[in-house]
Formats: C-alpha cells, structure tokens, sequence
C-alpha cells in the first residue's frame, strides 16, 4: 500500500512537473516583434510567381522592401500598382521590392499577381510563421531592410498609399540615405 | 420530328455531361470539409468563420470537390499550401499521434486513480473481523444513555 502511495505521488510530481515545463516552454519561444535596427528575421519560402524558392539571405546587400499581402485582402489590391510602378522606379538604385503572400490559396495569388501586373518576386508564407516572426498582425503591412539586413524605417501597418511619406522614409532608410 | 428529338438529347447530353459527370468515388462535400478544415485568420473551423480567408478557402474546396478530388486529396492540397495546422484535428501520425493519445491516457489513469481510491476507501469502512464494533462497557453506556433519553 506505501509503494502504490509513494508511486502515486511520483506521478502526481512528474504530471505537474512536466505542466510547468510546456509553460516555461511557451513563455520562452513566444515570438517577439523584430526590433528596429535589429536583423531581419530570416527565411526561405516557395516562389508564388515563378518555380523554386527564395532565400532572404540572397538579397543580402541590397536594399528590400518587403510587403505582406493576400488575395483577399481588399487593401491589398489599392496598392498593388503603387508597389509595382515604385519598384520600377527604385530598381535603378538597386532596391528589391519582395512580395510575401499570406495565408493564400496559391491559385489565387498567381491571378492577383496577373490581374494587377506584379513583376516583382513573390513567395508565399500560406502557414503565416514567417508573418507571425515579423509581427505581422494583419495585411497588408510592409518593411525595409538595408544592405547589412537590418530592420530600418517603421514598418507600415495598413497600405502604403495612405503612408506615402513613411514608405519614401522607409525606401531612403533601407538605401542607407 | 425524331432528327430533332434526337439532336436534343444529344445537345442535353453535351451540357449536361461534364456537370454530372459521376466520380470514381463517392464525392465529399463542403459541408463536411468545412469541420475538418481550419480558417488560418480566425483560427475557428471554416464553418465557424466568415472572413474573406475562409470564404477563399471554401471556394478552392468547391472547385476540387467539382473536379472529383477526395477529401483526403484536398486535406493534402490544403496542407501542402498551409501547412497542418489547417487541419482541425491532428493528423494520425508522428509527434502528432500524441494529441490522440494522451486524452485517451489521462482518461485511462484517472479511472484507475479513481478505482484505486474507492477500493481503499471500501477496505477502510470493513470492520475488522473478530473484534465487536463496540466493548461491552461502551455498549452498557450507550444502553443507559438510551434509556434516559426515552
């Protein structure tokens, strides 16, 4: 009877033991929001607009601005030639506009890239964990990173045709003038 | 006159065809899929949800459901674009079968914890055998307490 009582206890132990430890667990990996002037969180994703993928770490050097977006998202298609007439006019200077495509149906945001004109590269985050590693918390929201890939500028929360300004700060920043 | 029913049958036929083509398999429905299938914003199922996500999502779902795939070829579609977490339960494999097994684990042991503890409750309230529950003097106490009473 002692043994079945002193083992009881032990599970009773190891079950609440193993309770705290999944909260600690979740306490330490909670995604945090990149900081500014802080590296920009690295990924690799599946290219949307063509075959293969993309590695963040390939543009490293140059300067990107780097939009998240969705098909149905209805913001997203009053910007969609703001971004793409802007990459145009940046590409000059060596700036990489990079379109991330959250949470989408990949049939669908290969129509919104056709239908509204994107030239630009586009990958696809359908899981939302590189969204969620930016702090992204609702489309579409748009970032820089310079050369070194750092975060620069303040990213923008809502189109960039409302932000104007911040998006040309943004751009400058990521150019490193 | 039959050149002409003739030539409707087989127009009716031409339309119709593709529409009602019969599937290989029984199809799936939407309905069905809908409580099987996350919507990634919202994080309720699909028929728990009316945000423009979900309702994209049903719209691919009609489409394959239309073109025969079964439902578990749409799950892996959905997976493979998504990635698990746009299945409602976890699937029956791997690290996953965990999430299917430890409910059914910890209904199992507080059975037993619950048996066991009944069990010695039980044994506790048996009296011993051999001995009376009361001694004779208690007994004699008990009985003139009793008798003043009455």
């Amino acid at each position: 009877m002692r043994t079945l009582k002193l083992t009881g206890q032990i599970v009773a132990l190891a079950a609440v033991a193993g309770l705290l430890g999944l909260l600690v667990w979740r306490l330490t990996h909670q995604s945090k929001p990149p900081r500014i002037g802080g590296p920009a969180p690295a990924f690799s994703l599946k290219r949307v607009d063509t075959s293969g993928t993309l590695d963040l770490a390939s543009l490293r050097g140059k300067p990107v601005v780097l939009n998240f977006w969705a098909s149905w998202c209805v913001p997203c298609k009053g910007e969609a030639q703001m971004l793409e007439q802007a990459s145009h006019q940046y590409r000059k200077q060596g700036v990489v506009f990079l379109g991330v495509d959250f949470h989408d149906v990949t049939g669908d945001a290969r129509k919104f890239l056709e239908h509204h004109g994107v030239t630009y590269p586009t990958v696809q985050d359908g899981s939302g964990a590189v969204a969620d590693r930016y702090g992204v918390s609702a489309v579409p929201e748009t970032y820089f990173i310079d050369r070194q890939g750092r975060l620069v500028g303040e990213h923008i929360m809502g189109t960039v045709v409302d932000a104007k300004d911040a998006f040309r700060r943004g751009v400058e920043a990521a150019l490193g003038s | 006159m039959i050149l002409r029913l003739g030539a409707l049958v087989t127009l009716a036929l031409a339309f119709a065809g593709p529409a009602a083509a019969a599937c290989a398999q029984p199809r799936t429905s939407l309905s069905y899929l809908e409580g099987e299938v996350m919507c990634p914003t919202c994080h309720t199922t699909l028929d728990q949800s009316d945000s423009a996500a979900a309702r994209r999502i049903e719209a691919f779902i009609q489409t394959r459901i239309d073109q025969c795939a079964t439902a578990a070829q749409i799950k892996s579609e959905l997976v493979a674009n998504f990635g698990a977490g746009i299945l409602a339960a976890p699937p029956r494999k791997g690290f996953d079968l965990l999430a299917w097994w430890l409910p059914i684990g910890g209904v199992l042991a507080g059975a037993l914890l619950l048996g066991v503890g009944v069990w010695r409750w039980s044994r506790a309230r048996t009296p011993v055998e051999g001995q009376p529950p009361v001694d004779d003097d208690t007994e004699r106490r008990l009985d003139e307490l009793l008798a003043r009473l009455d």
